[in-house]
């Protein structure tokens, strides 16, 4: 079972999954193969119960998830080879988190543990903290602990959801490299996020989901090209509304302008990196003062539905 | 299985419940105490009935572990760690069993010290009576866990869904129409409790030794089984 001539290592196909009358996800069908897949799509978009057909958390309503080849739901053996971090960040609170990463490598059957266990907390740099009940760590430290314990019997598979959901700035850089330095040791990394920069960053390749379907995939080049020609509005309130509008409309790259009855002005672009320069250039040309420049339709939601429409 | 049975011994030894579990186990030991120091002392058939079947199978027993069986797994799935279980490479069976040993492991000590006490101090020191009492009791923990366990995976209601059956079924069905009885742990109990000590329960009308036995194992066997059978089958949170 290959893709483009590399190994499928999780074949996703025509799954679909409902709750009652909810269609969580909807007729899905993608292979993923070694390295770094983005599952990308808005809050409620279907990714997190994508991602536990995919670890067999969840069953499927119909079609079919297989790891390896193999069904994935209720496959124990194959678990071995997997290692999965849940967007929960639940913790045993009560539990060192040495214990845990032990625990968690006694249940994988992991034979050396206490050099596996110290590998993977080295890892992720969580030595000086090990003995500590895990109940008294921040928020970033109990990710990478949880991280620890999900790489502490060395998966061929990481299955990582919203791994970088609170993370702070420092955090997120370290977990990245990270990740990176997993994918580069030949795993296949699926990690899920709602934020387009931060797939942009880690993933070679990105599934993007909408409403439960896989509305666009590829590499990210080919998802930030179709969203860069996507026609932003941008709100414009300036002192001199009409003779800005007049002179904005010149703009390459401007498609449409339109001045409300109230004096603000609605710009239509496809090339908001360029009306970011330009705009301003022009108002201080022309002595307009501008008051409020606002994207209109700047929310993921609308991002990824014009994305998914496209 | 080493490692759940620690866990869920930890997760199950929380201060309160141990705190509601000593209350509800010392009860019956008083009311002993209270009823032997009594100027009206009640007849053995009444203590039997009252405190033995009504209090002690019939109310603490039961409470005590669904208290500790219906959250062996309920934590796990509300705090969704469940899912550090279930995705080992292990077989369903090294999960449940030993949360079902653990909940045994936590409420059975207070089961059967309160049987063991109670029936100590009510029959004199005759340790015919108070061994019989309390391993029928300790049956009585192994039933319940296995059902309770059981119930605290297929609903985030089992608290509420356990007491309702405590109270209606062993409780009120269970003590006044006879033929229930064959599905009642409390009934079982007292079977095996006759069984071991012909001289408790002697008025009344128990299920036979034979059938309590094997009706026990098919009831603790059974929820094992659904047990197992629901954790392979359900969606993990």
């Amino acid at each position: 079972m290959t893709t483009n001539g590399v190994a499928t290592v999780i074949r996703v196909d025509h799954v679909s999954r409902w709750f009652g009358s909810v269609v969580a996800v909807s007729d899905v069908t993608f292979d993923i193969t070694p390295g770094i897949t983005g599952l990308l799509g808005p809050n409620g978009a279907g990714k997190t119960t994508l991602l536990r057909m995919i670890t067999g958390l969840a069953g499927v309503s119909d079609g079919s998830v297989t790891v390896f080849g193999q069904p994935v739901r209720d496959n124990p053996p194959l678990y071995g080879r997997i290692g999965v971090m849940s967007e929960h960040e639940t913790v045993y609170g009560f539990m060192k988190g040495r214990d845990f990463v032990r625990m968690m490598g006694r249940l994988k059957g992991v034979t050396d543990l206490e050099a596996a266990v110290d590998k993977a907390i080295g890892f992720v740099d969580l030595a000086d903290a090990a003995q500590r009940p895990m109940g008294t760590y921040s928020r970033g430290m109990r990710q990478r602990m949880r991280l620890a314990a999900t790489l502490v019997h060395d998966p061929e598979i990481l299955i990582l959801d919203e791994p970088l959901n609170g993370a702070d700035p420092r955090q997120r850089v370290h977990f990245q490299v990270l990740l990176r330095q997993l994918a580069a040791e030949g795993r296949t990394i699926v990690l899920s996020s709602h934020i387009l920069e931060e797939v942009e960053l880690l993933a070679d390749t990105v599934l993007l989901i909408v409403n439960g379907k896989l509305a666009a995939s590829g590499g990210f080049r080919a998802i930030r090209a179709a969203l860069d020609e996507r026609p932003y509005h941008v709100l414009v309130v300036s002192d001199s509304p009409r003779e800005l509008a007049s002179a904005v409309v010149q703009l390459d790259s401007v498609d449409a302008v339109n001045v409300d009855p109230d004096g603000t002005i609605v710009v239509l672009s496809r090339n908001v990196r360029d009306l970011q320069v330009e705009l301003p250039r022009l108002a201080q040309s022309a002595s307009i003062s501008l008051r409020r420049v606002e994207p209109l339709d700047d929310s993921l939601e609308s991002v990824f539905g014009y994305l998914a429409e496209g | 299985m080493g490692s759940v049975y620690v866990l869920t011994l930890r997760q199950l030894s929380g201060r309160w419940r141990l705190v509601i579990m000593s209350v509800l186990a010392s009860m019956p030991v008083l009311m002993a105490a209270m009823l032997v120091r009594s100027d009206r002392a009640p007849s053995v058939e009444e203590f039997e009935l009252v405190v033995l079947s009504g209090m002690l199978a019939g109310a603490v027993l039961p409470l005590v572990v669904l208290a500790v069986a219906s959250t062996a797994f309920a934590n796990e799935v509300e705090d969704r760690t469940l899912a550090n279980l279930t995705l080992s490479p292990i077989p369903r069976w090294h999960i449940v069993v030993p949360k079902l040993l653990a909940a045994v492991s936590v409420s059975g000590p207070f089961v059967a010290l309160s049987a063991f006490l109670t029936s100590y101090v009510a029959y004199n020191a005759d340790l015919t009576a108070t061994f019989a009492v309390t391993v029928s009791a300790l049956a009585g923990v192994a039933l319940y866990s296995s059902a309770f366990v059981w119930l605290g995976l297929v609903t985030t209601k089992a608290i509420g869904i356990g007491l309702f059956y405590i109270v209606l079924w062993e409780g009120y069905f269970a003590g006044f129409v006879s033929g229930i009885r064959i599905l009642s742990v409390r009934y079982h109990s007292i079977a095996l409790m006759h069984g071991l000590d012909g001289r408790r329960f002697a008025e009344e009308n128990t299920l036979s030794v034979g059938f309590a036995v094997g009706a026990s194992i098919v009831v603790f066997a059974g929820f094992l089984l659904l047990s197992i059978r629901r954790l392979r089958r359900m969606d993990v949170p």
